[in-house]
């Protein structure tokens, strides 16, 4: 057991903390009020090699493991609470993985280039107006085949980044259905690498968020749209479990993006308890801030280690092929149930210390509870879901309330 | 070409420094970084190698701590890093630091040009740049703002150097010793690659008898400093006003007025 840091993850950390601080920090509260990531950012991202860190060298990216991964998921999230900048960054590198791992090489040589450099936006797409994580039952978009090409009709929502994509160019991985699911099951779905930018045939829509204002969310219409052969990504028909590979590797990164913005908010909350005073002594004298504090803080501590476990775990798996897809779900799983709802209530306790200035834009505590609401509703799984996985691991595929529900 | 920095590691620019009663100076738990005026240093080698073509080599002298600036300067894209060390070197001043340095640079052997910050943020001596190049016996182009022209086949270089009457442009011969200030260029954050790279690489330490270097010339024996007492300056008393009016006008007008009635302005 060793709970250091390499010599690579000290000085990682050590970089992008530096970048992250000097460069995102001081301009959250714009990124937020303009609903907009600034060019130089991106474009200071790509330099580090902070853009898809997980895609290879040949075409990029930098060969980032899991644990170096998490380490600037962590600190980005630490410099940016409203989550916009570290959703930008981790759905790139968990689906930038899946893509790079996958995808056909022409694509890969039209795409990765461009979106380690900032040039081009990777993205998700699961969900659709039916549902999220029920993907059996949500998934209806269907792909059909029709010669060479492949012929596209459904509709997706809740999409980060779908501004993005249509402004910069880029791909969304597409999650559809290409075979029946009463007799396929999970075996009915595929993945597809879809460009919006000029594509003939797509509808954009766009949502007010409530948080992590900087990066947009949005959904697409496709109505006939046609896509060569090679955009499909991966095997066919694995398109579920190409997908759970990329939840296992975004919930990770969610994980430690949480862990970064609740340590902000608790380093500002505890300076600001020692420097404020009320009825005569500091408000930090006060146990009744004080026990809040210890028990976030141990509930933060134990998070943060759940969390760097999972993307050790990851590493076990994908470095060292020592670790299975169950070892990662569940790991993944835990990381991703406690970080934000954890880093939701502490930001809510830390606001109570702020007082009125909480409830004001003055403090940065508001645009961080509004971004990690994102993450404990549900982005990239529910908790519930979480839930269901740690459980299913435990147990056994045999007691999913779902056969249950089926039987019934 | 062949470029050589030199660099010191310094306490973090926002560290609390502190002196105790038998005057040991403390810099608390503050993490020990690259002096932020050598980040310049390196930088210019950095863009000077792309341009002319080449490789940068950054020297230290100092204990292992040394490494945290080699490191973050292989990390920013320098080539080679050494570190020279001896016990002997411990409580060295600007003169016993310069004339380690300048045996570290004879003993590389061909060098073109040396870089180095204006100064070094933690005892701001500002005196190590000229000492070396003086040592060196090569021109002296301190407060550098901007390298206008070099030319590595003729050996020359042109600069312009920030000084209080305005700004100064020298030409001369290479090699030379350049010290760069704040806005010769923007310093470039260290990259996933080049941080791969520094952790990976050997650092190796450099002995006075690699150098060819007299121990008594060093450390404290080679000292002209002595340090006779070490206090703390007492701390300034002061008062806060926060001026509030119905408008902010109304409060830049009180503000102007305390201002002119304490003479500030």
């Amino acid at each position: 057991m060793d709970f250091s840091w390499t010599e690579e993850q000290r000085l990682w950390r050590r970089g992008v903390r530096d970048f992250a601080q000097n460069e995102i920090a001081p301009r959250v509260r714009e990124i937020d009020e303009t609903e907009h990531i600034p060019r130089d950012i991106i474009e200071g991202m790509a330099e580090m090699g902070l853009l898809a860190p997980t895609v290879g060298e040949e075409y990029g990216g930098v060969g980032a493991d899991w644990i170096m991964a998490a380490i600037a998921a962590e600190e980005l999230g630490r410099a940016d609470i409203s989550l916009a900048v570290p959703v930008l960054y981790l759905v790139e590198a968990a689906w930038g993985f899946i893509f790079y791992q996958y995808g056909s090489e022409r694509l890969k040589e039209a795409y990765l280039p461009q979106v380690t450099r900032g040039e081009a936006f990777l993205g998700i797409a699961t969900t659709e107006p039916e549902g999220g994580s029920d993907i059996l039952g949500a998934c209806q978009t269907r792909a059909e085949k029709d010669g060479d090409a492949w012929v596209f009709n459904g509709e997706k929502t809740y999409i980060s980044g779908v501004r993005e994509s249509l402004e910069w160019g880029g791909i969304h991985l597409m999650l559809t259905r290409t075979a029946d699911v009463d007799e396929a099951g999970h075996k009915a779905f595929t993945f597809f690498a879809m460009p919006l930018k000029g594509t003939e045939g797509i509808t954009p829509t766009f949502f007010d968020d409530m948080g992590r204002m900087g990066i947009s969310t949005g959904g697409f219409a496709l109505d006939d749209v046609r896509m060569p052969a090679d955009h499909q990504v991966g095997e066919f028909n694995r398109g579920f479990y190409h997908a759970m590979e990329g939840f296992s590797a975004a919930r990770t990164l969610i994980g430690a993006t949480c862990v970064g913005a609740s340590k902000a908010a608790l380093e500002m909350g505890m300076d600001h308890i020692k420097m404020r005073h009320a009825f005569g002594r500091p408000v930090a004298s006060y146990e009744g801030v004080q026990f809040p504090l210890a028990d976030l803080y141990t509930d933060l501590a134990g998070t943060e280690l759940s969390t760097y476990k999972a993307a050790w775990t990851m590493d076990q798996k994908y470095q060292h092929d020592a670790a299975t897809h169950h070892d990662i779900a569940l790991a993944a799983a835990m990381a991703k149930l406690k970080a934000p709802i954890l880093g939701f209530e502490l930001m809510n306790e830390v606001a109570d210390w702020f007082g009125a200035m909480a409830y004001t834009k003055e403090c940065p505590v508001e645009m961080g509870i509004r971004g990690i609401r994102s993450y404990s509703i549900g982005a990239e799984g529910t908790p519930n879901i979480m839930r269901i996985i740690i459980a299913r691991e435990l147990l056994g595929q045999g007691f999913l309330p779902t056969l249950y529900t089926e039987k019934a | 070409m062949h470029i050589v920095v030199c660099t010191k590691y310094t306490p973090d620019s926002e560290a609390k420094m502190s002196v105790d009663e038998a005057g040991n100076v403390s810099w608390g738990d503050s993490p020990l970084i690259i002096n932020p005026w050598d980040e310049y240093a390196v930088e210019e080698a950095l863009l000077l190698r792309d341009e002319y073509g080449g490789k940068v080599t950054v020297i230290s002298m100092g204990p292992e701590e040394a490494l945290e600036a080699l490191k973050h300067a292989v990390a920013m894209g320098a080539d080679e890093a050494i570190r020279v060390w001896d016990d002997a070197c411990a409580g060295s001043d600007t003169l016993a630091t310069s004339y380690v340095l300048a045996r570290t640079i004879d003993a590389i052997g061909e060098v073109d040009l040396v870089l180095c910050g204006k100064s070094a943020i933690d005892a701001e001596t500002w005196q190590t740049g000229v000492a070396l190049a003086t040592r060196l016996n090569v021109p002296s182009l301190m407060y550098t703002i901007n390298i206008a022209e070099l030319d590595p086949d003729e050996g020359t270089i042109t600069v312009e150097r920030l000084l209080e009457q305005g700004r100064q442009v020298v030409e001369a011969s290479l090699p030379a010793v350049v010290g760069t200030i704040k806005g010769i260029n923007e310093p470039r954050y260290t990259s996933f690659i080049g941080i791969r790279k520094a952790a990976g690489m050997d650092y190796p330490l450099w002995t006075l008898e690699d150098i060819g270097a007299d121990p008594d010339r060093v450390g404290e024996s080679g000292s002209g400093v002595r340090w006779p007492t070490v206090f703390e300056p007492p701390v300034r008393e002061g008062e806060a006003e926060i001026i509030e009016a119905e408008t902010v006008e109304e409060e830049a007008q009180i503000l102007a007025e305390k201002l002119l009635a304490e003479k500030v302005i």
